[in-house]
């Protein structure tokens, strides 16, 4: 019962009061980067969670005999090797998209989401619990990557997934495609959920 | 004891860096080879596609298609790919670079057999902003160049009806600028080749 409910919390946390971006403010660069398409941030949301869960997976499982001083050069290893797995099998399976997306497979290894969740929960806990909460950092991050990608493209270009939704009485509002539209995007994103359901946490532990 | 102890500080870490190591490059390693013919086929196709669409010739998009026209059509000399084309006449593709915004903008650009009169132009590689500068990507962006000969100026996305007029993208004013310069240094050199001749 105990390893259930804690299961679902370690599920959970990542989804709302732990939300990696917009509570811990991790992994921003790119969240940044890659939301003004929302095919291009589907992919880098699915190559995010795959590697946070397999490396929190991988690292919980030999975490008893990684020698403590040398523990971030093994995490650093483990983590890249996922993702050149990603960026293989990309260029080679899906190569239009490795094409578009260029570099930024490759940066997911300097995401601070992995190393951080690596470092702040895999190294302590069970592989089990350590996969579910490397799978919902993933989804904590990936829905909030989706929900600000979904403004961009609809804004900045009038269409979504590539395919146009708005009419030509639509004016696009180039600025939302470029970097200056990633930050407001994201700044009013991290508003709204402060101003919702955060704040109620904050007033629980001011209390 | 003492010298368990340097064991475990001093070498353990090496011994288990090391393992960790050979691991991971093993399984890198051969995934890589696993795929390596795959990513290959694939830029080839890229290549072969881009030419074939420089020269204007149809295809469906098939990886089949694109290499079976490929044989037929397409001989490489010095880095020009002559492409016979669908009224037999020859095109002349070839590749140009020029930088873009924020990485070097690839592209092939086909010529018709008086060397001036463009068959086409297609993209090779691109790092422009999605959405943006990536819409030189777009067919109504790289076949308004068919059938004019250039040098040409830029104007209002849209607006272009005059030969040596090309439409700018709206909010890629540096995008379009730097494509304007690669597409009349591919002219100049393409009259210049021919004028020589």
């Amino acid at each position: 019962m105990a390893a259930a409910g804690m299961k679902k919390k370690t599920f959970l946390a990542p989804l709302g009061k732990d939300n990696p971006v917009f509570v811990q403010i991790l992994g921003i660069c790119s969240t940044l980067a890659v939301t003004n398409k929302l095919e291009n941030t589907m992919v880098m949301v699915l190559g995010v969670m795959f590697t946070l869960a397999l490396s929190s997976w991988t690292l919980s499982l030999v975490r008893k005999w990684i020698p403590s001083r040398i523990r971030m050069m093994v995490e650093t290893m483990v983590i890249a090797t996922y993702v050149i797995i990603v960026d293989i099998s990309l260029k080679a399976f899906y190569p239009e998209m490795w094409k578009q997306l260029g570099p930024y497979v490759g940066l997911i290894i300097t995401n601070c989401i992995v190393m951080g969740r690596v470092e702040a929960f895999a190294l302590q806990n069970k592989p089990t619990l350590s996969l579910i909460d490397g799978l919902a950092s993933g989804i904590g991050y990936g829905y909030v990557l989706l929900i600000i990608a979904f403004f961009r493209e609809l804004l900045g270009t009038g269409s979504l997934w590539g395919f146009q939704i708005l009419g030509s009485w639509w004016t696009n509002w180039s600025i939302m495609v470029m970097p200056p539209g990633g930050f407001f995007m994201l700044a009013i994103f991290i508003w709204i959920a402060h101003e919702g359901f955060i704040k109620k946490n904050k007033e629980e532990t001011h209390v | 004891m003492k010298t368990q102890s340097f064991y475990m500080r001093r070498i353990h870490p090496l011994v288990f860096m090391a393992i960790v190591t050979i691991i991971c490059i093993l399984l890198t390693a051969s995934l890589h080879l696993s795929t390596f013919d795959r990513v290959k086929n694939n830029e080839q196709f890229f290549l072969r596609r881009s030419i074939l669409d420089a020269a204007a010739v149809p295809h469906d998009g098939q990886p089949e298609t694109v290499a079976r026209l490929y044989q037929e059509s397409v001989t490489e000399k010095d880095g020009v790919y002559q492409v016979k084309g669908t009224d037999g006449t020859m095109r002349h593709v070839t590749q140009f670079t020029g930088p873009g915004l924020w990485g070097p903008i690839t592209i092939m650009v086909g010529f018709k057999n008086d060397q001036k009169t463009l068959a086409g132009v297609s993209i090779v590689s691109q790092n422009e902003t999605p959405g943006l500068g990536a819409r030189i990507e777009e067919p109504w962006f790289t076949s308004q160049f068919v059938d004019k000969q250039g040098p040409f100026r830029l104007v209002e996305e849209g607006t272009a009806d005059s030969p040596e007029e090309m439409d700018a993208i709206t909010g890629a004013t540096r995008t379009s600028e730097s494509f304007k310069n690669i597409m009349n240094r591919a002219i100049t050199q393409s009259t210049t080749k021919s004028g020589g001749q």
